[in-house]
């Protein structure tokens, strides 16, 4: 493992906050090919909409602030636990942790923790993403 | 709803390089693995993959006709194979378990000759 990557243990990632819009609903239930009503006027919101909040809400590349090269990276696993509803026009606020940092079988495994607060408060989604390196 | 319980399967449409760039732009997920040929043949992986968020949101879909979203307390997923457009994915689940408030599920994502692109875990609360 590059000497760097076991030191970002504990590292905080990016905060940032972004409002569940409509139109990123549908746009996410289009391109699935998940045409159920409900998702298509953004009333409901789809189990793994909070990717969208991930890359949208956040300007960093994760890659980058691990220092990882983005030709060898993979997504390994990802893990969601909802707590609460979230809904149409809530203001989501993210904030992460680099959680663990391992090596096996030549690959660097790093998992990421993220807690979604909506305006409220309210610990609404925790997201685990294990994030690979291949060698 | 028992133990052993087999979900109705969702069958999927081919991916499409076009599916792969609207998810890319939908997502904000704009790796070039997903997207650009020439760019994930330089990374070693013979063209483009699928987004694995794709592939989990094929599996959310699938849970979305076995029950309520809005009783999914869990999902959980892992990656297992690369996808690549021209295939189609078979999601298929069971139930392996109960507790006195949740239905402890499973599910797989598949092509069309078995091979699991993606294994996951989910959990219902009981209504």
């Amino acid at each position: 493992m590059s000497t760097g990557l076991k030191e970002k243990i504990g590292m905080k990632l990016e905060t940032y906050t972004f409002k569940v819009e409509k139109g990123k609903i549908k746009e996410l239930a289009l391109a699935i090919g998940d045409l159920r009503e409900e998702y298509l006027n953004g009333e409901a919101i789809l189990p793994t909409f909070p990717t969208v909040i991930d890359f949208w809400g956040g300007g960093a590349s994760t890659s980058d602030l691990l220092g990882l090269n983005v030709k060898k990276v993979l997504h390994g696993e990802q893990e969601y636990e909802y707590l609460g509803e979230m809904k149409p026009g809530d203001e989501i606020t993210v904030t992460g942790v680099v959680e663990k940092v391992y090596t096996k079988a030549a690959m660097n495994f790093v998992i990421l923790k993220k807690e979604f607060v909506n305006q409220n408060g309210e610990t609404i989604l925790i997201s685990r993403s294990t994030v690979i390196e291949r060698h | 709803m028992e133990i052993g319980y087999q979900f109705e399967p969702l069958h999927k449409e081919e991916i499409t390089h076009s599916q792969l760039v609207r998810y890319a732009g939908a997502s904000g997920d704009f790796n070039p693995i997903h997207t650009v040929v020439p760019f994930a043949e330089s990374a070693g992986l013979g063209g483009v993959i699928a987004h694995g968020m794709l592939i989990m949101g094929f599996v959310g879909q699938a849970i979305g006709q076995w029950f309520s979203t809005k009783d999914l307390v869990k999902f959980s997923t892992r990656f297992r194979a690369m996808t690549r457009p021209g295939e189609k994915i078979t999601v298929q689940g069971h139930v392996v378990d109960e507790t006195a408030e949740r239905w402890i599920c499973q599910a797989e994502a598949v092509n069309d000759v078995g091979e699991v692109k993606v294994k996951a875990f989910f959990e219902i609360k009981k209504r």
